[in-house]
């Protein structure tokens, strides 16, 4: 390998794309956008949610009293009707006509009879609807109340002892290693954060795959390509290529990565300075702690400790090349193969079908990560990129991860050979004849 | 002296049929030889088998005496027919980027360049993107892409298509030059009037038909030509054929002109030169001109590929 030569190669690749005009505009816009629709979203629900004072007519005296103190109507459970920012309640026994109860400034009357109690169902009264989530915060403290109301009726229990009968059962997982038992569950959690590497690995491999693919196909239009046989090893040039792409893949990532963490900390900082929305609070009396902490002291996310990150980051960015390596270059022998890229698109789905299958598998290994195909399928080159990162994070022998990345690895470069034996046969062809027939034609050694 | 490329018993087939049979020639140092052949002959195949993009089936391909090597094909400039640029990338910049594939280091890619460019006129163009220039002047870019790293071989496959006759002659003075400076240059073209330019002061033409066998066209036969020769006279048709006697056949005889002149073309007969006749026409009629006609490239190309053809069919 001349890899000054390569190094040339990704230069080129690097620089016409990074370089370029509607490069710099989409990197920059991608954060201005999603940020612009975040901001968007929360200034829109902002002005979306009406204040709403809502006057309960409970006329079977169900949930509320008179206070003598003040005259007026009470809710027998205060505490049912928690405090909320757009939500005032009043309650009366007897409501007066629709435009009076208006004109008093209340817009929303919540009206009932005794029959509530067995049909659960009453009415709301408005001119502007106060909203859905309004609407489904009133039922909640309704239901709530009822509930109270019904307890203290149909029970000799009294309202904190029928809470402390309430039950919500959480089963914590316990594994069993060499015999012993060892902090276990989480299964879901960990496989989750390795699927989320996997679905942003497939997803750059099938952008890329495809700029990889058209790239080649480019050249093969320009007519460039025999000038550049003739001075480089095709192996050579592709890897340049396929290397070249890589390193723009990255740099937009880490772009977009920057950018948007500037962004969001600028929106957090007016968001918390409340110049944007209500400040955030981690709830009345409560001391900010350290993420860490936060983690640990939670049993599902203490899960994320759990994982080896040394191992994931590692295997992740091993995996993403080696992935990036064998995939890039399957692209680019299908470049190699066609004479537009519209040909090429009918021709990628097989090389995408075993992606596409991994893709599947590692969604089961979410739920089942113990499942033995996926063993095997974390050996088979074609599929271990996305498996091995969810395996990686549920947890697996060193070994393996090793002995499935040197195989990929391994893979990789025989697949960079035989791409590369294509693209100088794909020099000569014509374009008479294409497809999968012509690959297969070329692989045996046929130059044309 | 080492020729600059040798080629030996060269050999390619694709399945069944044979494309280079046993081509043998040697490309001196500052020659300029003409690759020439009918379509499908195996110019393209053979240029690429010295390129090392098809991989002949045997012989031998020696580049300055060395065995075929990357390292050496890739000192070889080399202009292939279906030839194009980057239409994204600048001039100047691409132009670095081929100097450097060809293994120059930026900085003196960059001086090189900028010599060439100043050679060829084309300064102005470094920054502008290929997609606003003309055809014209891309090929010129792709001219100075190839002889930038200085090669001791230069392969032109068609290197005057595109070219305006202004640019295609400055084009051959380039060519000439590099020539007459020690580059050895293979020149595989249809264009006959420029392989008469670039050929005729230097060296020998290689043709070859279908794989057969190549056909030499020594350069004598050009300087001396095939034995016809025009005269213009004044007289009458009796007097001249009388003159030329057994000395030379009459192959055509014109119409008198208004001045009375008429022109023959005449076929010397073996071992009769062509003062001999002079002295025989000049003793009965008097003689205006006499024109030693040398064959046109084009001719004895047709005539070459024709005798092989007719060759082969034979054998067969």
């Amino acid at each position: 390998m001349n890899y000054g030569l390569i190094q040339a190669v990704v230069s080129r690749e690097w620089r016409t794309r990074v370089l370029k005009p509607s490069f710099l505009l989409a990197t920059l816009l991608l954060p201005v956008v999603s940020i612009g629709f975040v901001v968007g979203a929360i200034l829109l629900t902002e002005s979306a949610e009406v204040n709403s004072t809502v006057l309960v007519e409970d006329a079977p005296g169900l949930i509320s009293r008179l206070d003598r103190a003040s005259g007026q109507y009470v809710p027998r459970c205060p505490g049912c009707f928690p405090e909320r920012q757009n939500l005032n309640y009043h309650f009366t026994r007897e409501a007066p006509a629709d435009s009076i109860w208006q004109a008093e400034g209340h817009t929303v009357l919540v009206e009932y009879d005794d029959s509530i109690l067995q049909n659960q169902s009453g009415y709301l009264v408005y001119e502007k609807s106060p909203g859905a989530s309004a609407k489904r915060n009133i039922e909640r403290d309704l239901s709530r109340a009822m509930e109270h109301a019904r307890v203290l009726e149909s029970t000799e229990l009294n309202w904190s002892a029928y809470q402390a009968l309430k039950m919500d059962v959480n089963l914590v997982g316990r594994g069993i290693e060499k015999g012993q038992r060892v902090k276990g569950g989480g299964d879901e959690i960990r496989g989750s954060i390795g699927f989320l590497f996997s679905a942003l690995l497939l997803l750059v491999l099938v952008i890329y795959g495809g700029v990889i693919m058209r790239s080649v196909v480019e050249e093969k239009a320009n007519h460039v390509v025999e000038v550049l046989v003739a001075a480089v090893r095709p192996e050579e040039l592709l890897l340049g290529k396929v290397v070249g792409l890589g390193a723009v893949a990255v740099t937009q990532l880490l772009a977009w990565t920057i950018l948007s963490g500037l962004g969001f900390s600028a929106f957090q900082f007016l968001f918390d300075s409340g110049t944007i929305g209500q400040a955030a609070t981690l709830g009345s009396g409560e001391v900010p702690v350290d993420l860490l902490t936060l983690m640990a002291e939670n049993e599902g996310l203490s899960h994320l400790l759990d994982i080896q990150w040394s191992v994931m980051i590692g295997g992740a960015v091993a995996f993403y090349i080696g992935g990036y390596l064998l995939y890039g270059s399957l692209f680019a022998a299908v470049g190699s193969s066609v004479q537009s890229e519209q040909e090429g698109q009918g021709m990628i789905l097989p090389i995408t079908a075993p992606l596409m299958f991994g893709y599947f598998a590692a969604i089961m290994a979410v739920e089942n990560p113990d499942l033995p195909i996926l063993e095997w399928l974390g050996w088979f080159p074609l599929t271990s990129p996305v498996i091995m990162l969810v395996r990686i994070a549920g947890g697996v022998a060193l070994w393996e991860v090793v002995l499935s990345w040197a195989l990929l690895m391994l893979t990789a470069r025989l697949t960079l050979g035989l791409a590369g034996r294509l693209y100088r046969f794909g020099v000569l062809h014509d374009g008479s004849r294409s497809g999968w027939k012509l690959l297969v034609h070329w692989m045996q050694g046929h130059g044309k | 002296m080492t020729p600059t490329l040798s080629l030996s018993q060269l050999q390619k087939s694709y399945g069944t049929q044979s494309v280079l049979d046993g081509v043998t020639f040697d490309v001196p140092p500052g020659s300029i030889v003409g690759l020439l052949g009918p379509n499908g002959a195996g110019k393209s195949t053979l240029i690429r088998s010295i390129m090392g993009i098809v991989e002949p089936d045997g012989g031998e391909v020696l580049i300055g005496g060395q065995p075929w090597s990357r390292e050496g094909a890739r000192g070889i400039g080399y202009l292939p027919e279906e030839r194009g640029l980057y239409r994204d990338m600048s001039v100047g910049q691409q132009a670095v980027y081929f100097a450097q594939l060809k293994g120059m280091k930026k900085p003196e890619a960059v001086a090189s360049l900028k010599t060439w460019f100043e050679r060829l006129e084309v300064q102005g163009w470094w920054d502008k993107k290929v997609s606003d220039i003309s055809k014209g002047m891309a090929q010129k870019i792709q001219f100075i892409c190839t002889v930038v790293h200085q090669p001791k071989l230069l392969i032109l496959d068609e290197p005057l298509s595109g070219f305006d006759p202004i640019n295609a002659r400055r084009i051959i003075e380039v060519v000439r030059s590099l020539a007459a400076d020690g580059t050895s240059v293979l020149l595989s073209t249809h264009d006959m009037p420029s392989v008469e330019r670039l050929v005729r002061s230097s060296g020998h033409v290689e043709s070859r038909s279908r794989g057969v066998c190549p056909v030499h066209l020594p350069s004598s036969e050009r300087q001396d030509g095939t034995g016809v020769q025009e005269v213009l006279f004044k007289g009458n048709d009796m007097s001249f054929t009388h003159a030329l006697g057994a000395l030379a056949n009459l192959d055509s005889i014109g119409p008198t002109s208004m001045s009375g002149v008429r022109k023959a073309s005449i076929r010397l007969r073996d071992g009769v030169g062509p003062a001999d006749v002079l002295r025989a026409l000049t003793q009965t009629i008097e003689v205006m001109e006499f024109i030693k006609v040398r064959p046109t490239m084009e001719s004895l190309f047709i005539d070459a590929v024709s005798n092989v053809e007719s060759e082969t069919t034979a054998e067969a």
